[in-house]
């Protein structure tokens, strides 16, 4: 997510290897926290009832969703890792440059979240005798806490990448802290956590929503489905309404005023204009300098983005070519296939809300099937997303102070990141084949262990004879 | 200022070796102090939930060295590349292991997950002790303050110096050992039955081999870097870090000898400690040397971020520790005892 992929640099580079293997290893770690993200939430919600009702299909709840949490968090850990390494070990000139300014939430994630987590993460997972009710109950609110709290310092990190403040500039060049409030209360912060924390709830209600949907066509786990099935499909209305407006709504204004070549070229704007349309289908054309076979809604973006139909959004050509995005196509393409997968979140959840509230869901068979397949185009408006992130901050590495090209470590060759990235490329191939055997295995067994299979088509049947009766 | 965070951070790195030092040697025991499947599990289970907790203080020490010395971050860790992955891939072999082995009940995948628990053990403390070796050694910084190291060129402990040559592998021998010892007190402590009694025999005999190894590392450090003793000896702590060995021998011999585990293993620990704290009073203000020419190495004070960050990090620093010591106190006292396979039927932990 830091370093972001590049495509347009060539491959006799050391940055581009560089930004290869941490766009890499980056997109393939946050697979996992942004179900993990949201999944804790869920957990929490189940375990309080639980506590509440005193109701057991709650601890089931909590039990099955545990193993899957701990599974995501296992591997979200070792993946992890290296991401804090490789600030050094790659891009030891970024480090030398701004260590002394995103350094402080890095260390912070250490020992506020990831201290945190870590201590109570075994215990909710093994130790729900051993702990009791409440303090499980406590260990699940404990382990939410501090992943949203992890999220919360890398996103301050981030931000200062995409918009600098609370910094000076040192006698040797190097960027100091000159206030820690000031670049802890960042506003980009504010609207990117937001924004990346609701679209982490969308990962974490899908992938419930999808279980449970998994379960009801099996005829399985009868109680649990409906669960999953009501807490996910109501969770992903919600957020996936939050992740649009007002976060990401927010998100682009705040494109707009701080990184204006970057809103131009995530719109494919090569011209600038009032009235500004978006593209609803379109490609970007570097050589030609236009968008091909563009159906725009006029207007829309000058509206989004500045408020006002009439507001003039700036093209492409304003700005000097050194500092446009250096691959504008690749950004084009992820900024809007993830609003187009956004609204389409909305629509499926909208449906699924309204017929789970008619007492409906449960028989609609087709739209138990979408809700069963639907749970991958999250993962995927979330690597969009930060693509779009990182890539419209380019050349930039720290906007407008520091360029990527000069964050790479000038002591590692290129055959050497190439050799670890092939490495990393390997182990993560052989850890998600392990990953999806080991979670398909729990979601195979279920979270009652005790249960009969029986049909749905019986179900169905005899819920329609009890209402004759 | 900059002194009390060389001090910090040093902590850091001491408090993560002390802690995780006793999992790595009960992963490198593994195969010799347990023998049936549910032996196996219980080792691990030994290692309790906080095993991640403990890998935090690694984390957190790489976050703090960027925040308050980002000097040393860039320069070490790009001039260690390959053996920084190397020491990564294990971890990540080391936390799947620990993770997935219990999974399914089947000797296969048992048997396979606990060689690679094994191996990545083995290896992450034969990897540290290197690291060690080569913190004291020192590496080929140039006049930038960068460095490209081979694993190994000549096997000589000056000029262009690789990752491995007689001092650093003399000095992986040595941590592999006596984390090996502190693993087996550690079972010693947590464990119950045929893993209890084979850890007691063998930490005796790994903490007989540890004494004329010390006695031999303590001589080639001399030897390797004759310049330390002069400067160390005016340095207070490096002489609290030999009383800590002083007393620890004291408490590990007498545990060891009248049987009382607790006590034998807190003398491991402050060991470790004590060793550690004697390591890096004797190099401060260094933290890099350089094997080139002295006035290359990178100095604490070279590489540190502004005053601005160092006392901002003074302020949140302790409350963090305190949380973090909170939090492990919480959930350690909830694990007290020994474990025992069959008295937990919610996995093992």
């Amino acid at each position: 997510m830091f370093i972001g992929l590049a495509m347009n640099s060539n491959i006799y580079d050391p940055a581009f290897w560089s930004r290869l293997q941490f766009g890499f290893t980056l997109t393939y770690h946050y697979l996992f926290p942004q179900l993990t993200m949201g999944l804790a939430w869920f957990i929490v919600y189940f375990k309080w009832r639980a506590l509440r009702t005193g109701d057991e299909k709650y601890n089931r709840a909590v039990r099955f969703w545990a193993k899957i949490f701990g599974l995501n968090f296992a591997v979200g850990v070792v993946t992890g890792i290296p991401m804090e390494f490789q600030f050094g070990t790659n891009w030891a000139g970024f480090s030398k440059y701004a260590g002394g300014v995103i350094g402080q939430t890095l260390a912070m994630e250490g020992m506020f979240a990831f201290f945190l987590e870590s201590a109570f993460i075994g215990a909710l997972i093994w130790g729900e005798k051993r702990l009791g009710p409440r303090y499980h109950f406590l260990a699940a609110l404990a382990v939410a806490l501090g992943s949203w709290l992890s999220g919360f310092f890398i996103l301050v990190t981030n931000a200062f990448m995409q918009h600098p403040v609370g910094y000076q500039t040192e006698a040797n060049g190097t960027l100091g802290i000159a206030s820690l409030s000031s670049y802890l209360l960042n506003p980009w912060a504010y609207v990117q956590f937001l924004h990346n924390q609701m679209a982490a709830l969308v990962t974490g209600s899908f992938v419930v929503a999808a279980v449970g949907a998994f379960y009801m066509l099996r005829g399985l786990h009868q109680t649990q489905a409906r669960l999953y099935l009501r807490a996910g499909t109501f969770t992903a209305l919600i957020a996936s309404l939050l992740v649009a407006f007002p976060t990401g709504d927010q998100q682009a204004k705040m494109v707009g005023r701080y990184q204006p070549v970057t809103l131009a070229a995530m719109e494919g704007k090569f011209t600038g204009g009032p009235m500004a349309g978006v593209a609803v289908i379109g490609q970007p054309n570097i050589a030609t300098r236009r968008l091909e076979n563009p159906i725009e809604v006029p207007g829309a973006l000058s509206f989004l983005a500045y408020g006002t139909f009439q507001s003039y959004v700036r093209g492409l050509d304003e700005f000097p070519e050194d500092q446009w995005p250096d691959n504008i196509e690749l950004l084009y393409y992820s900024f809007h296939l993830m609003i187009t997968l956004g609204s389409l979140f909305i629509v499926l959840m909208a449906v699924a809300t309204f017929q789970s509230w008619r007492g409906r869901l449960e028989q609609s068979i087709w739209l138990l099937w979408v809700l069963m397949l639907a749970f991958p185009f999250p993962y995927i408006a979330n690597t969009l997303g930060w693509m779009t992130a990182e890539l419209g901050r380019q050349p930039w590495l720290v906007y407008g102070l520091f360029h990527t090209r000069d964050g790479y470590s000038k002591v590692v060759s290129n055959g050497d990141t190439i050799f670890t990235l092939i490495g990393f490329t390997g182990l993560y191939f052989v850890l998600g084949l392990l990953f999806l055997y080991l979670v398909g295995r729990e979601i195979g067994h279920g979270p009652d262990k005790d249960v009969v299979p029986i049909r749905l088509k019986e179900v169905v049947v005899s819920k329609e004879e009890e209402a004759l009766v | 200022m900059i002194a009390t965070w060389y001090g910090i951070v040093s902590l850091m790195l001491i408090i993560y070796i002390a802690l995780d030092g006793r999992n790595f040697g009960a992963g490198m025991l593994h195969w010799v102090v347990a023998k049936t499947p549910e032996e196996r599990r219980q080792v691990i289970a030994a290692m309790g939930p906080l095993w991640s907790w403990h890998e935090v203080w690694l984390v957190a020490f790489g976050g703090t060295v960027l925040a308050v010395f980002p000097g040393l971050l860039a320069s070490a860790f790009a001039g260690y590349y390959l053996a920084l992955f190397l020491i990564l891939w294990c971890f990540i072999l080391r936390g799947v292991s620990i993770e997935v082995g219990g999974h399914i009940n089947d000797r296969l995948w048992q048997g396979f997950w606990d060689f690679v628990f094994v191996f990545a053990n083995f290896l992450l403390a034969i990897l540290f002790g290197a690291a060690a070796g080569n913190l004291a050694r020192g590496v080929p910084l140039d006049a930038e303050g960068n460095f490209s190291m081979a694993f190994f060129t000549d096997f000589r402990t000056s000029g262009y110096v690789g990752l491995l040559d007689w001092y650093t592998v003399s000095m992986a021998i040595f941590a592999a050992v006596i984390l090996a010892a502190h693993g087996a007190n550690y079972l010693t402590l947590k464990t119950e039955g045929a893993v209890h009694d084979r850890s007691t025999n063998i930490a005796k005999i790994l903490w007989i081999a540890v004494v004329p190894l010390f006695l031999i590392i303590s001589i080639e450090t001399f030897v390797v870097r004759p310049d330390l003793l002069g400067h160390a000896v005016f340095n207070p702590f490096w002489w609290l870090g030999l009383i800590l060995i002083a007393v620890s021998a004291i408490s590990l011999v007498s545990g060891l000898a009248t049987q009382k585990e607790k006590r034998s293993f807190i003398g491991s620990s402050l060991l470790l400690v004590g060793l550690l704290v004697t390591g890096s009073a004797a190099i401060f203000p260094v933290m890099l040397h350089s094997t080139l020419a002295s006035e290359n190495s990178l100095t604490a004070y070279a590489v540190a971020s502004n005053r601005t960050a160092l006392i901002l990090a003074s302020i949140w620093w302790p409350a963090a520790f305190a949380l973090a010591t909170i939090y492990f106190v919480f959930i350690s006292r909830r694990y007290a005892g020994k474990v025992s396979v069959k008295r937990d039927n919610q996995g093992f932990y």
